[in-house]
This record gives C-alpha cells, structure tokens and sequence, in this order.
C-alpha cells in the first residue's frame, strides 16, 4: 500500500549520493531513491500509547500543589479526591487555598468561605468538607490545630490528602 | 463493449490519522497526572453534635500513645467477649507494629460484625504518617466511619 501510495512521489534525491565516485546516482542516470516507511508499526505504537495515556488520563483537574519538599502519606483505600476548602502545610507555614495564614486567623477564614457557599448556594445545605494537605513527617500537635480550626468552623468532615499506593 | 476490470484497492490517506494520533499524545502527556492523589475521608469523632444524639453504635477506640503502642477499646458492644474488649498493641521496632494491629481488628470485626467505627486518638508526638497508616488499616478491614480526635 505504502510502495504504490502518497510516499512513492516523495523521492528523495540527494546531492551527496549524485557526487559519489563509485556509484555515483542521480544526475545523468535519473535514479532515484525511494523511502519506505513501515507505518503500521508507527500507527500500532502511536495508538497503545493513546491508549495507555487515555486510561491513565484523570480529569479531575489540578486540585492540589505539591512543593518539592512536601511527601504525602501513602495510603491503599484512598477515595478520589474532589473539590473542597484545601487547608495546606508546607515548611512550616498554614496556606488556605494558597493564601498564607495562621493557626489564629484559620478559624475566621474558614467561616468567610462558609458564608461565601452560603450566599452563593443559599438552597443547599453547607457540607462542612475541607481538605487537609501535609507532609507525612509532621506531628499530629501541628494537625491539631487545623482540626480544631476546622471544628470551630462547622467543617465537621475532613479529607486528608494521600499518595495512592 | 468494453469492460475494463476496475481496481478494488483504495488507498488509505493515513497522513491525517498520523496527524490525530500525534496530537492526542502530545495532549495526554501534557495533562497527564504522574502523582495519583486520592484522600482519607474522615469526621471529627469529637464535638460534631450533642451526646445523646450520637447514635449507639458498636465503635472501637483506638488510643495511640506516643511511645508506638496501640490501645483498642471497644464500646457498645454485647458480641465481643469482655476480654478482648481491651486490646493493648504493643511498638515493634521502635514503630506501630500495623501486622498484629491488622490481626486484632479483624478478629474484632469477626465476633462483631456491626464494628464499623472507629475512632483514633492520637498523641501531640504521633506522627501524620502513622495516623494515615492506622486509618488505611482500619479501612480495609471493613471500618467505614472514621473519625479522629483532637488533642
């Protein structure tokens, strides 16, 4: 199909092979040199590799950023993360959803998200879900102060964010 | 007449398949996600609501001290024999020793199947690391409502 198809035009005549002193072609003698490319094999490999990707494609969407530093715990019965309050620790410092702040201020900024959902979904109930994001090699004195930030806020259900193993 | 044999071959224009191909990879491995993050769904186990509006349900404690060891209790419970109804677990290697945490709950779980909460109370000193681990033990033997408590 290729020998008879699209590719045969494609003749590649190059100046080296017309200036060779032992078989010198091209030129006078008009000979040309054919490429044939095996396709099926690049088609075949393109598409497991299609496939491959599109198995592996998550359309979650970016929810968390992981510094360099930071290792989530490892954990086999993760549940797939979704899009809630993200309350990260990172070097020492508390972000919520990217903002630095403190263990002090935590309470009160929770609460302004509260009442932003409020407002913009006045119908629905408030779920109370936030996400906790951290290295696996922090102590739990630190966590605690989220949790009980989070206690105060009405953010009664917390996910902590884990590596799938 | 003249009938002239036609040709059945076709030819297959694979220039633009090539193309396609080309450009769904380009796309899937820009937007591929390496890192599979899920999470740890857990509640609050204290101060949500009111006691006596908790629902007695059969629910295993688990005390982590901050030398390692596992204390179980279970609460709530007439299936499991008032002897094992404390379970001490002690460290090995300096860790949590998860295997023989992993055999308790299960045996727990065997003479209770009702046992599906399990609420954790960790130390100042225990780490992220071994709370997640805990959980994720509790979570494959069946312990569906976790909860962890504050300090």
């Amino acid at each position: 199909m290729i020998s008879d198809g699209v590719l045969r035009q494609s003749v590649l005549t190059g100046t080296v092979v017309s200036q060779s002193i032992i078989h010198p072609q091209g030129g006078s003698g008009k000979k040309t040199i054919v490429g044939d490319l095996l396709l099926t094999a690049l088609i075949d490999a393109f598409s497991i590799l299609v496939v491959f990707l599109l198995m592996n494609f998550s359309s979650n969407g970016e929810i968390l950023m992981i510094g360099k530093n930071q290792e989530l715990p490892k954990a086999h019965m993760a549940a797939v993360l979704e899009r809630n309050p993200v309350i990260k620790m990172d070097e020492g410092k508390l972000y919520l959803e990217d903002k630095v702040t403190t263990p002090n201020q935590l309470t009160g900024e929770l609460l302004t998200l509260r009442q932003k959902h409020q407002e913009l979904h006045p119908n629905v109930p408030f779920p109370g879900i936030a996400t906790i994001q951290a290295d696996r090699r922090i102590k739990y004195d630190s966590l605690n102060q989220v949790i009980l930030a989070m206690n105060q806020a009405g953010y009664s259900d917390i996910k902590f964010a884990v590596v799938v193993k | 007449m003249n009938h002239r044999k036609k040709h059945l071959d076709f030819e297959v224009n694979l220039i633009p398949f090539i193309d396609f191909l080309s450009v769904s990879i380009c796309f899937l491995l820009i937007t591929a996600v390496w890192l599979n993050v899920g999470s740890m769904d857990v509640k609050q186990a204290v101060g949500g609501q009111a006691q006596e509006d908790t629902a007695k349900v059969p629910t295993m404690w688990v005390r982590m001290t901050s030398e390692g060891d596992l204390n179980l209790e279970v609460q709530q419970s007439s299936l499991v024999p008032a002897a094992f109804r404390k379970i001490r677990i002690a460290k090995q290697d300096n860790k949590i020793d998860l295997g023989a945490f992993e055999k308790a709950i299960q045996s727990l779980r065997k003479s209770e199947p009702a046992l599906k909460m399990g609420l954790i109370q960790p130390t100042a000193s225990t780490s992220y690391e071994e709370i997640i681990d805990v959980m994720d033990k509790l979570k494959t033997q069946g312990f569906n409502d976790l909860g962890v408590s504050p300090l």
